[in-house]
């Protein structure tokens, strides 16, 4: 792509991302949502392949609905506030529209469907972008309105979500897919506490976005898609095949990895707040997600798979994709459960 | 509508799809009629006459299947059917499938187990063993547009194979529209899983297309339709040419994935897009190569495999002057 268009929709990202988080206005927090959709359209149409219109046809016509039902709840809390400020909805009516549409827009089930397909239709630095950047600002929005959210909608949403994003990514080949349902089941835990400490979500967001930059810049070393070329990756670069167990581990919630933290938190949260079997579900939930994550594991790192007698001296050269910020993420994603008081106090 | 076409298993009342064209009706029980003709040409006979006339034919030749026009009922015929059964039978078959795709769901991908389906190298996606075999695929011809072609599928010697034969007939139609005609094609039809739920093939980890034919030395065309939700997208497709040889042997035809171009609304375009076989809907055999007079392909089976010499990923490229679009 043309540079100066490239940092024009990479400019237009990153504001309209940085207005909706810090905008004090509900039209300005809806028209910063509008621009980070129209902005991430162009990215991932940059190969204009049959399967990135389709894939950009679907997440424009879901998030335009989210944008057309946050509107509608806007203006009927408008009507019963009149005013515009962004704080606690005055209206239940308005509530749960803003719950929904807000849940369109990060893909929670039951609106989680076009999730996978989006993601699976497009490059995968596209992909990462769509599940790190493109979920900070419907949360931002979520932490402001969280008292006066539907509980009972809410955790019954979140709990879907985490029970489909494991069930879901069970018997897939495809990564991106796999990377979606992923998302899906850690929207669900960090919807889940929302309501009880909006903290723990910011905290569970920022290490689920670290984790997921990790996975992605793996998969983007190689190019791969599917697990039977994850399952090559010792041929070409052993040193990976380490780095990915480590992360999908860390992501199925295993201590003594990072992962484990804020699902320790929200359990711990949650029981504070007399809540036993939901967390005790959460917990059962979560090992359907282990188990996808273990298959990955498994056959990366832990079986070398059969591949032919060409491929095993790649491994002598140097790679030529840029290596960004990898060593960092990868630390970041497998070593910071000790450091767990420290964000205990700082949230 | 769909329902009363799989109730009604050996005799219709009414048989109309809401629109003409072949790969938009995987309802219909193909036992019989192979394409909607809601407003076309007069029908071949009355339905009554039609299936006993079917009838001794399927007893002299074993099961075969024809292209009938069904438009008009017989008053004579009075099926009887127990609507309420059906429909019960009907959920019934539906739930078993959902349970049985639940448990497939958690054994692995397609039902196996993943080391399974991550090790294998050849597959074979559809074979020609028997009757039901042949109702997984709708035949088609240039008679849905008033053309005079005509197309059959039945099962071949001792059950081994499929026989798709017929006449081809590029004789235009005379609807003052139409200059050219002279079609055949047999397409498979769209995977679906419980309440007729939309699959798809996921062929990502094989390379090449392998099929085993014995054709007459016509030239087809072999057509690949991706899986897809968007309406626009159903008349793309990716096609490649299959040249039979005459002779008596059957002919081992392996097609790369790689060799297949794009086209859209039946013109090839000057945009070249990758085939992506993650999400395969379906694939078609046509026939037209504007020679008229009978034709026939038997096919034994068609499956997948991984060609580890093979490491072209695509044939074709795209040139700045034809899409300056992809290159900005």
């Amino acid at each position: 792509m043309n540079p100066f268009i490239s940092i024009m929709l990479l400019s237009t990202l990153i504001l309209s991302t940085m207005i909706v988080t810090i905008s004090s206005h509900w039209l300005f927090a809806w028209i910063g949502l509008e621009m980070n959709m129209m902005a991430i359209i162009p990215i991932m149409m940059k190969k204009p392949t049959p399967r990135a219109t389709e894939a950009s046809t679907k997440y424009f016509l879901t998030q335009a609905t989210a944008s057309a039902l946050l509107m509608l709840a806007i203006i009927i809390n408008l009507m019963y506030s009149s005013q515009w400020t962004i704080m606690k909805l005055f209206n239940p009516t308005a509530s749960i529209l803003m719950t929904m549409a807000l849940a369109i827009k990060l893909g929670l089930a039951p609106f989680h469907f076009w999730v996978p397909e989006v993601t699976q239709g497009i490059p995968l630095t596209t992909g990462l972008i769509l599940l790190t950047w493109q979920k900070l600002a419907p949360i931002s929005i979520l932490y402001q309105i969280s008292p006066s959210i539907n509980l009972h909608l809410m955790v019954t949403m979140s709990f879907l979500s985490i029970l489909i994003g494991g069930w879901g990514g069970l018997n897939q080949t495809q990564l991106r897919k796999i990377m979606a349902y992923s998302s899906i089941a850690h929207m669900g835990w960090m919807t889940t506490i929302l309501l009880y400490n909006p903290s723990l979500t910011m905290l569970n967001l920022l290490i689920y976005i670290i984790m997921t930059f990790t996975m992605f810049t793996l998969l983007a070393q190689n190019s791969t898609t599917t697990t039977l070329l994850l399952s090559q990756t010792w041929n070409t670069m052993p040193i990976m095949t380490t780095f990915t167990m480590l992360t999908l581990l860390s992501m199925g919630g295993l201590p003594p990895l990072t992962g484990f933290m804020p699902k320790w938190m929200i359990i711990q949260e949650l029981t504070k707040n007399e809540s036993l079997l939901l967390p005790t579900l959460m917990a059962i939930t979560a090992l359907l997600n282990l188990y996808f994550y273990m298959r990955l594991a498994y056959s990366t790192a832990l079986t070398l798979f059969p591949s032919t007698n060409n491929m095993k001296m790649k491994w002598q050269f140097y790679p030529t994709k840029q290596m960004t910020l990898l060593p960092t993420a990868i630390v970041l994603s497998t070593m910071l459960l000790p450091l767990t008081p420290m964000f205990f106090i700082l949230l | 509508m769909a329902l009363v076409h799989k109730l009604l298993n050996g005799t219709y009342i009414l048989r109309k799809c809401p629109k003409p064209g072949v790969a938009s009706c995987p309802f219909l029980s193909t036992r019989f009629a192979d394409y909607c003709s809601s407003s076309l040409e007069k029908p071949v006979a009355a339905p009554g006459k039609a299936s006993s006339q079917r009838k001794t034919e399927g007893n002299l030749e074993g099961h075969h299947q024809r292209e009938v026009a069904l438009d008009i009922t017989s008053p004579e015929d009075k099926p009887e059917v127990s609507f309420d059964k059906a429909i019960k039978e009907e959920i019934k078959d539906h739930f078993r499938r959902l349970k049985d795709d639940i448990v497939n769901h958690w054994i692995g991908p397609e039902g196996r187990p993943l080391h399974e389906v991550l090790m294998e190298q050849a597959k074979v996606v559809w074979q020609f063993r028997g009757k039901e075999d042949l109702d997984k695929w709708i035949v088609t011809s240039d008679k849905t547009i008033g053309g005079r072609s005509e197309v059959f599928l039945k099962m071949g010697r001792s059950n081994q194979s499929a026989l798709l034969y017929g006449t081809l007939s590029s004789e235009a139609p005379q609807d003052g529209e139409s200059g050219r005609s002279g079609y055949c094609a047999m397409i498979s039809k769209i995977p679906t899983g419980p309440f007729e739920r939309k699959r798809f093939y996921d062929w990502s980890q094989f390379n090449t297309l392998y099929l085993r034919v014995r054709g007459d030395g016509r030239p087809w065309m072999v057509n690949i339709r991706e899986d897809t939700d968007v309406i626009q997208r159903k008349d793309q497709m990716y096609s490649y040419f299959m040249f039979t040889r005459g002779g008596p042997y059957w002919q081992e035809v392996k097609i790369p994935f790689s060799k297949f171009f794009f086209s859209n609304r039946g013109r090839i375009r000057d945009a070249q897009y990758q085939l992506l076989l993650d999400k395969i809907s379906s694939i078609g055999f046509t026939l037209a190569d504007k020679v008229d007079g009978p034709f026939f392909l038997e096919i034994d089976f068609i499956g997948v495999f991984t060609d580890p010499a093979h490491t072209e990923e695509f044939a074709y490229e795209n040139s700045p002057e034809l899409n300056p679009r992809l290159f900005k």
